[in-house]
């Protein structure tokens, strides 16, 4: 099996399953971490990631397949989506495809997900749709707190990874969010946004 | 060049001088006069900068004595307008405009976080790194971008400096307590199940530091076992996602917090993991000191003149980002 990517969480490899190429994420122990803490966190986020990424495909999330879980070894075999990541698209690109996220970001705001880890290298664009990865942070709520959350860490990565594009794509991002959740949830969340930021260290008090 | 630094954000009234020749510095002193407030308190800011007063004479003088320099030798002077609590900064500034326009020496004020991050990558030599700030008025994961430090990731309550006093003073520890909580975490004990929450890159403490006061009831040792444990394990999940989505190759801890081993360790092994250098910032240079500010100052010398002393105010809130940097 070959390593594709090292990520934080998990290690990805590439397989087959029945013939098809595929992927394996796998959650591998983590010696630094005390062992049952490290555990727990494994397990609980290898369920949560793969329910997750199954229910939010009820309401038109692109997420990849879900093909096999192994809870003992923490290990998720699952579609492989062919195309590019948008933190690594050209700046074009992915000012025009921050509208999308927004919009998506706000469908399942709107259904109960919060997706917990909303970076530009968890959004694989492809054939011109984009698809949803990394849930292992995903939460179920309707709470407007978490959606906040959610919306606040996408804007801290643009402004950080980004920093050149960040107003044009902060903006696109909003207005395709409020398309799916509405005026009035909107500027809820919004509000609650700045309030988060006030809370940050050193922050400016508005 | 010859600069002193008079920090003065918190619980620490310090004077250093330090010479720059090129890109390499020499710190020939650093005279640190620290306030300790009574068992089970926090800094009082009032009796914090009433320390800074009385010894802030004694800091100067010592500094200048060990430097074997005196003040006309001096070519700059900076010092630590901010971030930091308001009544205590001040002392620093009044000592620095006092001493620069008696002398009529250019007066630089400087970010304090900013000088933990360049005297790290001073002292270490690192070049391009992932900067894990953590001490008791920071919790923050930066890498430079485009003139300016960019926070990837940040705490958004409380920081792990704080986290591990209010845990410590709460059941009777002097601050600051890492050091008291770092010894009886070593004494082994088992694992409690605490709050743990990372959302993204960024952590919360707020519901950690509850959790584990109650904890406490239970055994001090464990807790404090416990909660490093928690702390560290989200503090090393932040870390390592933010190394993951920037690509960095080394990664930096500057900060009270850095002295604590256990911390530096679990770092490591992330390092190893995705393969980056690791560089951890002197024990004796992790905590607040006059070094970081009189080098900051060295490189803003650089590249400017001294500010007027007409703008040489506090800014108690001044956030890392918001400093454009040009040299």
């Amino acid at each position: 099996m070959k390593l594709i990517r090292k990520g934080a969480e998990g290690d990805l490899f590439l397989t087959t399953w029945n013939g098809k190429e595929a992927i394996l994420k796998s959650r591998k122990k983590k010696d630094y971490r005390n062992s049952s803490l490290d555990y727990r966190l494994r397990k609980q986020r290898t369920i949560r990631e793969s329910q997750i990424m199954a229910e939010v495909k009820e309401f038109g999330i692109r997420t990849p397949l879900i093909h096999f879980i192994d809870i003992k070894n923490c290990d998720i075999i699952m579609q492989k989506i062919d195309g590019v990541l948008v933190g690594d698209l050209s700046k074009t690109k992915l000012v025009n495809s921050c509208k999308k996220i927004g919009k998506l970001v706000g469908i399942m705001h709107k259904n109960g997900i919060a997706h917990g880890d909303l970076t530009t290298s968890n959004f694989i664009e492809s054939c011109n749709n984009i698809f949803i990865i990394d849930f292992g942070l995903a939460n179920r709520t309707l709470k407007s707190d978490d959606h906040a959350v959610d919306l606040r860490l996408f804007k801290e990565i643009l402004n950080s990874a980004h920093a050149d594009v960040f107003k044009k794509a902060w903006s696109n991002f909003l207005s395709g969010y409020k398309s799916s959740v509405g005026k009035e949830r909107f500027s809820k969340i919004t509000n609650k946004v700045m309030i988060i930021e006030s809370r940050g260290r050193y922050a400016k008090v508005v | 060049m010859k600069c002193i630094g008079i920090e003065s954000t918190a619980h620490t009234f310090s004077c250093a001088v330090l010479e720059r020749k090129g890109k390499s510095g020499k710190i020939l002193s650093d005279v640190r006069k620290i306030y300790g407030p009574p068992d089970g308190e926090g800094i009082h800011p009032r009796e914090a900068s009433r320390h800074h007063v009385e010894n802030s004479t004694i800091a100067l003088v010592e500094a200048l004595q060990k430097a074997n320099v005196s003040v006309t030798d001096l070519d700059i002077i900076s010092y630590a307008a901010g971030p930091g609590l308001g009544p205590c900064l001040r002392v620093g500034a009044v000592v620095s405009r006092a001493l620069a326009s008696y002398y009529e020496i250019p007066i630089f004020p400087v970010n304090h976080a900013l000088g933990h991050i360049e005297l790290g990558k001073m002292l270490t030599g690192a070049k391009n790194p992932l900067v894990l700030l953590v001490s008791g008025g920071h919790t923050m994961l930066l890498a430079f971008l485009n003139k300016k430090w960019r926070v990837f990731g940040e705490t958004l309550d409380i920081t792990l400096g704080q986290l591990l006093d209010q845990f410590g003073r709460s059941i009777g520890f002097a601050s600051p307590c890492g050091k008291k909580i770092e010894e009886l975490a070593e004494k082994k004990s088992n694992y409690i199940p605490l709050p743990y929450s990372v959302q993204g890159n960024d952590v919360s403490f707020s519901g950690l530091l509850s959790a584990t006061k109650d904890v406490a009831k239970q055994g001090v040792n464990d807790a404090c076992y416990s909660l490093q444990e928690t702390a560290f394990a989200m503090i090393c999940e932040a870390t390592e996602r933010a190394l993951a989505f920037t690509k960095k190759k080394e990664l930096m801890i500057v900060g009270g917090v850095a002295a604590n081993k256990r911390l530096s360790a679990m770092l490591q092994s992330i390092c190893k993991r995705q393969k980056c250098k690791f560089f951890v910032v002197p024990q004796k240079f992790a905590g607040d000191c006059g070094s970081q500010i009189a080098w900051q100052g060295l490189l803003e010398a650089s590249v400017k003149k001294g500010a007027k002393l007409e703008d040489t105010f506090v800014k108690q809130s001044w956030r890392l980002d918001t400093v454009e940097i040009t040299y």
